[in-house]
């Protein structure tokens, strides 16, 4: 890297989303984890507490999910933008994304995308993010939702299937969404050095950040 | 069974009681008594009996002299105030352990239980013993008061009969019934329906033929799932709920039942025995044995009946391990051939 040019990623509501929600997922998943496995899992000491845990975290989430929502439609007005992966993302970034994670990393080149406040992901990310904050979250949330309302929802709930299949959806999403952490963590640490994406989810500063001007931004800057 | 007991003493009083009674009115049988007593024209509505309902009720081997023995021949004109046999005189191991607690204070046999229309605890749906306690506390207050320390106490009082949790018992079984929905709208309720609103459905081949397709008075898994499948049966669905195995009138509040893994947790002693209550034409319910396990099966056991904790299924839980793993599959490979090839990268 030529420069060592700071630029402001992350914007606070997105940090302040990202982490509630982070920590709320993860509490999710202790939580249910003994709410389904009661006589292996007592972490949280009675089964009660697990309960209302996990409901309070479900609510946390869901509010900070909202948040983020708002932020970025209404607020940033980017959400678009950002998230939906374009027809050239498509056709050749994926592929070369996938070529970097899975081949050139490994050789030590760098990474074909840079971000920038206009374009913070590259095409896998957009096409992963956009599958876990559109599909999978707003599921789980709403799956929750029904069953801590069974009996005022009832005919609803049969109208979908019955308690089984509502159970079954929660359970099959939340366990995606278990799998997404490590890998999304793990991907995290995939910068110049292991932390710097965390910081920069904390700080909102991206150090390295881009020296290449916004406008030539669109994926075709080559890696050196 | 702890009735064993209770039924010698019953034989020794049903005998007795015969021999009391003089033998012309022996022969008086309940249809004589309910010529009158069967007939809203003989009758005004408080004495009113439903023979068909008598008819089928546990007391109805005993017939109507032997509990109300003061008649005599001027029956109805002669004196009035026919005696009453107590139920203690019959039920005594059950009536004393209900005398020993604190509710006997608040309510008496009489007023739980219809002397006309007695049914065991095996002959009921399951949610319509709370019909009893309701009369004195009814469910709004009940959901208010039980919510202070249950969560979902809602559905909690809505599924549940109370005895489960105010009664205790060896062990708990599930008992399934067939509900169903009240007008042809996508989203409108099911309810426990009349025996007669089923018998139309199931035709001449009888309610359980719905289910027990085979006819040999078991539900097998197979069975349960062509049931729920079957698109000729969607405003037919299956309801659980839980009950005690054996009928305690030791009537309070249990402290275990704070605890949710009371009942919320599988394992052995689980819950994977259950049967299906299939109504009779007289308002009492027969129950069929259905196949261990059953409420287990991911998707088409019972499709209305899921506690979490305890009525998980397997195979669902060897889904989400799977979909897990793959979730360590990038750290674990990408990160081992990171960690061989990071010599390239040190630039
Ligand atoms: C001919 C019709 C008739 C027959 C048969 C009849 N009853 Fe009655 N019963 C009546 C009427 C009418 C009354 C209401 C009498 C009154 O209010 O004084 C009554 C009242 C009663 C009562 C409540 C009042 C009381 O005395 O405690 C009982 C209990 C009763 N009958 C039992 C029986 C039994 C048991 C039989 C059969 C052995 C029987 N009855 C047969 C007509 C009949
Ligand atoms: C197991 C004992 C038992 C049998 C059998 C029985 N009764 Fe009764 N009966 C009672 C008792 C106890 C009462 C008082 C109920 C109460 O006060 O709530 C009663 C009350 C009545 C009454 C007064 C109305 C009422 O509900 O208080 C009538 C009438 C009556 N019985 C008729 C009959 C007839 C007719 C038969 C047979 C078809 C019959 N009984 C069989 C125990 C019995
Ligand atoms: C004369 C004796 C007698 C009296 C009095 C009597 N019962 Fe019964 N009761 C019986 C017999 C016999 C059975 C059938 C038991 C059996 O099938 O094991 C029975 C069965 C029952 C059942 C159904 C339980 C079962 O195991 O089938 C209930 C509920 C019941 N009685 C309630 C009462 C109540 C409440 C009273 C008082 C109003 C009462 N009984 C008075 C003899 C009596
Ligand atoms: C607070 C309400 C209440 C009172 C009071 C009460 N019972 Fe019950 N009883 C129940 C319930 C609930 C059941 C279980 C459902 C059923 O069988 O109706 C039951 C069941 C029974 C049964 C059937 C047992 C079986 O094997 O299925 C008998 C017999 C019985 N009660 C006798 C009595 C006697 C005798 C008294 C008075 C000493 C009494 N009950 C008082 C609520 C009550
Ligand atoms: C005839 C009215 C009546 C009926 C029927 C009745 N109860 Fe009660 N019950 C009372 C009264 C009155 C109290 C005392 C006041 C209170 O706590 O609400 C009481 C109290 C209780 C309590 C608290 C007891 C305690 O020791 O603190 C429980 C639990 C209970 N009832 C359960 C039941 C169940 C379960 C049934 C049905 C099987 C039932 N009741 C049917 C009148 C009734
Ligand atoms: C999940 C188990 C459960 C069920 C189902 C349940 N109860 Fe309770 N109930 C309890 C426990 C535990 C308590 C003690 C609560 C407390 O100490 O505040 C209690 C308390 C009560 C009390 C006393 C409340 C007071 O004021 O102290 C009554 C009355 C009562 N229950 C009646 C019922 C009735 C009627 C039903 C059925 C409609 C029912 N319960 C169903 C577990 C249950
Ligand atoms: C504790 C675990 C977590 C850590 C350490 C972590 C870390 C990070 C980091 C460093 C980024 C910025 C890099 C990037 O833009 O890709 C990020 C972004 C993101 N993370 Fe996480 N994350 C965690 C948990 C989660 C969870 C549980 C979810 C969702 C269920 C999630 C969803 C996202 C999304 C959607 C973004 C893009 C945010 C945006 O800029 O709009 N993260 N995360």
């Amino acid at each position: 890297m030529a420069e060592n040019t700071k630029i402001y990623l992350q914007p606070t509501p997105v940090r302040i989303w990202h982490w509630l929600n982070a920590f709320g997922i993860v509490t999710l998943t202790v939580s249910g984890a003994q709410i389904r496995f009661p006589e292996y899992i007592s972490l949280l000491g009675s089964y009660k507490s697990a309960i209302y845990l996990h409901n309070t975290a479900g609510f946390v989430v869901a509010i900070s999910f909202t948040l983020w929502f708002f932020y970025y439609v209404f607020i940033a007005r980017s959400m678009a933008n950002l998230y939906v992966p374009k027809v050239e993302d498509l056709k050749t970034g994926l592929l070369r994304q996938a070529k970097f994670y899975f081949l050139t990393y490994f050789l030590g080149w760098e990474n074909p995308h840079h971000p920038t406040p206009r374009n913070k992901f590259n095409p896998m990310q957009k096409s992963a993010y956009l599958a876990i904050m559109f599909v999978l979250m707003p599921l789980v949330s709403l799956t929750g939702i029904f069953m801590t309302n069974v009996e005022p929802l009832r005919g609803v709930i049969v109208m979908m299937g019955g308690m089984k299949i509502l159970m079954s959806v929660h359970f099959l999403l939340a366990c995606c969404l278990i799998a997404f952490l490590p890998t999304h963590v793990y991907l995290t640490t995939l910068g110049h050095t292991p932390m710097e994406h965390i910081k920069t989810m904390w700080t909102g500063w991206e150090e390295n950040g881009n020296d290449v001007p916004d406008h030539k931004e669109n994926g075709t800057v080559p890696s050196h | 069974m702890n009735h064993s007991y209770d039924s010698k003493l019953l034989f020794a009083a049903f005998l007795g009681a015969l021999l009391l009674v003089p033998c012309a009115l022996a022969a008086m049988d309940s249809d004589y008594c309910l010529m009158c007593h069967g007939d809203a024209d003989m009758v005004n509505a408080e004495l009113l009996i439903v023979p068909t309902t008598f008819d089928t009720t546990a007391h109805a081997v005993l017939g109507c002299v032997v509990c109300h023995d003061t008649i005599g021949d001027d029956h109805p004109s002669g004196v009035s105030e026919l005696s009453r046999a107590t139920c203690l005189d019959c039920h005594d191991t059950l009536g004393q352990e209900y005398l020993m607690t604190d509710h006997a204070n608040y309510a008496i046999c009489g007023d739980c239980h219809n002397p006309h229309e007695a049914r065991a605890m095996k002959a009921m749906a399951g949610y319509d013993m709370n019909d009893k306690c309701i009369r004195c506390h009814d469910s709004q207050t009940m959901v208010d008061v039980h919510k202070v320390w249950l969560p979902q106490a809602d559905l909690h009082i809505a599924k549940l009969p109370c005895i489960t949790c105010h009664t205790g018992s060896e062990g708990y079984e599930i008992v399934l019934n067939i509900v169903v929905r009240q007008d042809d709208r996508f989203f409108s309720r099911f309810e426990l329906p009349e025996y007669q609103i089923l018998k139309e459905i199931s035709g001449d081949a009888g309610i359980l033929s719905l289910i027990d397709t085979n006819g040999d008075n078991f539900i097998a898994l197979t069975e349960l799932r062509r049931f729920n499948r079957n698109p000729a049966y969607r405003n037919l669905r299956l309801e659980g709920t839980l009950v005690p195995s054996d009928v305690s009138h030791d009537l309070k509040t249990l402290d275990n039942r704070y605890d949710c893994t009371f009942c919320h947790i599988s394992g052995p002693k689980s819950l994977q025995t259950s049967f299906l209550a299939i109504p009779n034409r007289d308002g009492g319910y027969q129950r069929v044995t259905v196949e261990q396990g059953a409420v287990l099966d991911a998707l088409y056991g019972t499709p209305d009946f899921y506690m979490v904790g305890t009525t998980r299924s397997a195979s669902m839980n060897i889904l989400g391990l799977l979909i897990i793993s793959a979730g360590l599959v990038m750290p674990i490979g990408h990160g081992l051939l990171r960690f061989l090839t990071r010599k390239n990268r040190q630039h």
